[in-house]
């Protein structure tokens, strides 16, 4: 039994999105201004009726980066202040996977009436000086002290372990892989925002390409850059008044908390079985069964998240996920499973699980233009990896 | 343009461990050339690492003791680091790392170097043992390396 009360009483009901680029001219927090004032016009509203506000600011780097409000992060607080809005709530997600995190916190402000109307942003920045995620530590104190001094650091070591313990397990090739990252690649070059727009690559770029962490290579990873993204959430009535399309939040799940151990060691069972979680919190609070998903936006920070999100959702079965790929199973263009059709975070640059999301709005609101598919009626955006975030499930009518 | 007259800057190092009150038993084995894990007292099963709270009964008082293990283990998974963030592994890329399953308790992971070189064929299931690495004169870092295959 569910009791998730407020299935389909929130709706989506308008974006913004700034271009991705390397490294933006203004700093990011007049970008966030921007984008959080054209969302709020996009929804027919004023930025004095907004009076919730909910993000997860984190700055995803291992890096030594100064992390400064307004500059390298934006957080709620620093966004409704700059926007002189007057907020009833205000409220920041503290793990991974910001995005899901932040709609549910927002999903959760407007069903209770702590809030009408919320901006859900996420700020995202590319330090303009030193390696992303470079870091000249000489001693490791706290918890760096566990997997530094053996040089196990940053996310593609992290990755490297259960991508190469899924290769192993089941048979798969890091060749599988690059049917993922070409559709996201071919999907990005086709939209207009992404830093990739124009620049589709071959399957051969992929096998080609520089091998950092086995089997991980950097066509592996998406490229950090600066962007901003904002959508406006309030209630089903509400949203009635309102000039897009709404797109009803009929779902969520998280699969954390995981298990304590080494700070980045990420391990197979841990990812596969929050995946089970996640798709059981997916049932349970939207009464629908996965299958009749037809919008599933996989995260793709990483390129296989995406095998993983195809297993946890029931895409394919477990270990079939890479074949499932390379025998064109996610090719869109082809008739595929559209997992990647917003061009995900590979496709369009490092922007945390705002692909996902805005596909997922875009499509189920039939604002997604020549990618409109023809069936978009349940979305599901993920985020990150199912064992340090989760997904939200949103449909075209309310259930 | 001219030269620097700076001395020159020293090389990247690696970084060093930190003990604290949670992990100086660790480092101290580690130094002695053994692996000891924590156990908590009150339900008698490792934490890797030891957090205030043991992970398995959930006391908050786990009054941790470093026991001594074989530190022998199983490769789940591994990668070869063939370009670190950190530069002081700068001259020592590509190493391999290694996922291990210790004997000492089911689904207790450790990671760390393997020092037979990236050349090594690997497998999931291999048997490796506990080995160590020094850094410096007076740190040893956790590390493995491959059994000896029996012929
Ligand atoms: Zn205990």
């Amino acid at each position: 039994m569910s009791g998730f009360s407020a299935r389909s009483r929130v709706a989506v009901v308008g974006y913004a999105q700034s271009p991705i680029v390397r490294h933006a001219d203004r700093p990011l927090g007049a970008i966030a201004l921007d984008v959080a004032r054209s969302a709020v016009a996009d929804a027919g509203l004023r930025v004095d009726q907004i009076d919730g506000f909910t993000t997860g600011a984190l700055l995803p780097t291992s890096g030594n980066h100064a992390v400064v409000d307004g500059v390298s992060v934006v957080t709620s607080n620093w966004l409704a202040e700059n926007l002189g809005a007057t907020p009833r709530y205000v409220a920041g997600f503290q793990g991974f996977g910001q995005i899901p995190g932040a709609v549910m916190m927002a999903v959760n402000a407007v069903a209770s009436g702590a809030a009408e109307y919320v901006v859900v942003h996420r700020a995202l920045h590319n330090p303009p000086s030193g390696r992303y995620h470079g870091n000249p530590m000489t001693t490791a104190p706290g918890a760096m002290q566990w997997s530094a001094p053996q040089g196990f650091f940053g996310p593609l070591a992290m990755i490297a372990l259960p991508f190469n313990e899924y290769l192993q397990r089941y048979g798969a090739t890091r060749e599988d892989m690059a049917a993922v990252v070409t559709e996201a690649r071919a999907n990005g070059a086709r939209i207009p925002w992404s830093y990739w727009h124009g620049r589709p690559i071959e399957p051969r770029d992929y096998v080609d390409a520089r091998v950092i962490a086995d089997p991980v290579c950097i066509l592996d990873c998406d490229i950090p850059v600066d962007g901003v993204a904002a959508f406006v959430l309030t209630s089903a009535e509400r949203a009635r008044d309102l000039p897009n399309r709404p797109v009803y939040v009929s779902g969520y799940g998280m699969g954390n908390p995981t298990p304590g151990r080494l700070g980045g060691h990420w391990t197979l069972d841990d990812i596969q079985g929050a995946g089970r979680v996640v798709a059981d919190r997916l049932r349970d609070t939207s009464g629908l069964a996965l299958s009749e998903i037809d919008v599933p936006q996989l995260y793709d920070g990483f390129s296989p998240f995406v095998w993983w999100w195809m297993e946890a959702i029931g895409l394919c079965g477990e270990g079939e996920a890479a074949a499932f790929c390379r025998d064109g199973g996610i090719e869109v263009a082809a008739g595929g499973l559209p997992v990647l059709s917003g061009g995900g975070a590979l496709g369009n640059g490092r922007m945390h699980g705002v692909p996902q999301m805005l596909e997922t709005y875009l499509q189920l609101s039939r604002r997604a233009g020549e990618r409109q598919l023809p069936s978009a009626t349940v979305g599901l955006a993920c985020h990150s990896s199912a064992n340090y975030g989760g997904a939200v499930l949103y449909t075209a009518d309310p259930l | 343009m001219t030269e620097s007259t700076a001395a020159p800057r020293p090389a990247p190092v690696r970084p060093v461990p930190v003990p604290d009150e949670r992990s100086a038993g660790y480092w101290e084995a580690a130094r002695r050339g053994e692996l000891a894990l924590a156990r908590c007292a009150g339900c008698g099963t490792f934490a890797h690492p030891p957090s205030t709270v043991c992970p398995h009964c959930h006391t908050a008082d786990p009054d941790f003791t470093f026991v001594v293990v074989p530190g022998g283990g199983t490769v789940r998974s591994w990668t070869v680091i063939r370009d670190s963030f950190l530069p002081g592994f700068a001259d020592d890329v590509p190493f391999v790392l290694v996922d291990v399953e210790l004997d000492a308790q089911a689904d207790l992971r450790l990671i760390g170097r393997l020092l037979d070189g990236t050349a090594a064929p690997l497998h999931q299931g291999d048997r490796v043992a506990i080995a160590f690495e020094h850094p410096t004169a007076d740190v040893a870092v956790p590390a493995f390396r491959l059994e000896a295959v029996t012929p």
